[in-house]
């Protein structure tokens, strides 16, 4: 059982960096950033998986894995020496709540005023997290983020 | 409206045409509008442009960005210039210019450019292509399906999302030839892969529509919108990060409306419990 869970988490963590590497693509982020790109994104939905493992609702889930995000974002910036843009946008997109978008507009369009309203605060909530997430990262002091040499 | 935009682009051709290859102010208005146009936020085309007016040393420069124009002035041999550009903003993201030029500052900073070489070079950067169609289009229907699946969709899903991811960007390119607005871009482009998601499902290709379409519109999901403009407002840019802000909840409004209204259309006419 455990071994089964753990390769599942595998699996979606491959599927996350391949899916991050996509909109690397789309974006036309430099080549030579590709895989750094796909490594933030991958972490990031690891700690998604771990957070929501461990009970977290899917808002708090969000909202330390966009910290995660947001702290490798500022590591790889710093080491590749390229702006932190490019990190931070194409990883954020496993977490950005499009499933929120999706079932809001299934409940409204079926008179479910009372689901469509539940849907879409939570949309809002994790929006509102990923924000907050960023936010607090972002207010560290630069020297943290730098790797020794 | 669009057409005013084009108007704003030739206006700044001939700008371009006109400038002065000696000049650090247009130089770092160059530099700053590509990389607001590219979709920096504005803390970094600040930064950027007073860090090339300082390597110049420009006696006094000043600008003030918003999220789509650039007020700049500064003194060149004392005499003073000033400098106004519109950038034609919230266009596609293009992360590799905003890299280049970042790259190009600091260079620029270490003393390895004349003003006419890093007008040249900018130049070369504003016309660094996107990545080939087919590797976006293979990108977009490979994105689709990974977050179908991440998002709780099994591999049949996925299968179908890769199809509709595919189709989507098909829409994307094609309507790049055509003038066709934002709003209706998303409303079109959510409805065309609710649609293909509806057909699928009903060939027994997928077995969750609700999967299959999440997967299918994450490509327009404004993150980048989102992610910019929270950032902006964490620098004090209040202005731009509100501009941005509107910007995605407009496009997750028109996605939800795309959707929704395909869905609503495909369970009267077709019958299909969704």
């Amino acid at each position: 059982m455990g071994d089964i869970q753990w390769l599942e988490w595998a699996f979606q963590t491959a599927v996350a960096f391949a899916g991050v590497i996509s909109f690397a693509v789309l974006f036309s982020a430099p080549k030579e950033q590709y895989i750094w790109a796909g490594i933030t994104g991958a972490v990031a939905w690891m700690v998604y998986l771990l957070a929501g493992h461990m009970g977290a609702s899917f808002w708090v889930a969000s909202f330390f894995s966009t910290m995660v995000l947001t702290a490798l974002s500022r590591v790889f910036a710093i080491w590749r020496r390229t702006p932190i843009t490019i990190f931070l946008i194409c990883g954020i997109f496993p977490l950005v709540p499009g499933a929120g978008i999706y079932y809001t507009a299934y409940y409204l369009i079926n008179g479910d005023m009372n689901m469509a309203g539940i849907k879409g605060m939570e949309t809002l909530k994790i929006a509102v997290a990923i924000a907050l997430g960023i936010v607090v990262v972002l207010s560290l002091p630069q020297r943290i983020f730098r790797l020794k040499k | 409206m669009a057409q005013e935009k084009t108007v704003d682009l030739r206006e700044q051709e001939e700008i371009w045409e006109n400038a002065n290859p000696e000049s650090p102010l247009e130089l770092s208005v160059l530099a700053g509008e590509i990389l607001l146009y590219n979709g920096a936020e504005i803390f970094r085309v600040q930064e950027t442009m007073e860090r090339i007016a300082k390597a110049y040393r420009m006696d006094s420069f000043h600008v003030y960005v918003i999220s789509n124009g650039i007020f700049a002035c500064g003194t060149e041999n004392g005499v003073v210039h000033t400098a106004e550009i519109r950038a034609v903003s919230l266009a596609p993201t293009h992360l590799g210019r905003i890299a280049a030029v970042n790259q190009l500052s600091r260079e620029i900073e270490e003393g390895k450019y004349t003003v006419p070489q890093a007008f040249q070079r900018l130049e070369e950067i504003k016309a660094l292509p996107f990545a080939s169609k087919w590797f976006r289009l293979l990108a977009c229907a490979v994105g689709s399906a990974g977050f179908c699946y991440l998002l709780g969709g099994t591999l049949w899903d996925s299968f179908a999302s890769f199809f509709t991811g595919l189709l989507l960007y098909l829409f994307l390119l094609m309507k790049g030839t055509q003038k066709l607005s934002k709003i209706m871009t998303n409303i079109l482009g959510s409805g065309l892969v609710t649609l293909c998601s509806v057909l699928l499902y009903m060939l027994g290709i997928g077995h969750h529509i609700d999967h299959m379409v999440i997967g299918s519109i994450i490509p327009l999901v404004p993150g980048v919108a989102f992610t910019t403009s929270i950032r902006d407002f964490f620098n004090g840019d209040y202005v731009s990060g509100a501009i941005r802000l509107i910007d995605a909840l407009l496009i997750a409004a028109c996605i939800a409306l795309g959707v929704g209204f395909v869905l609503r259309t495909a369970s009267a006419w077709f019958g299909v419990v969704l």
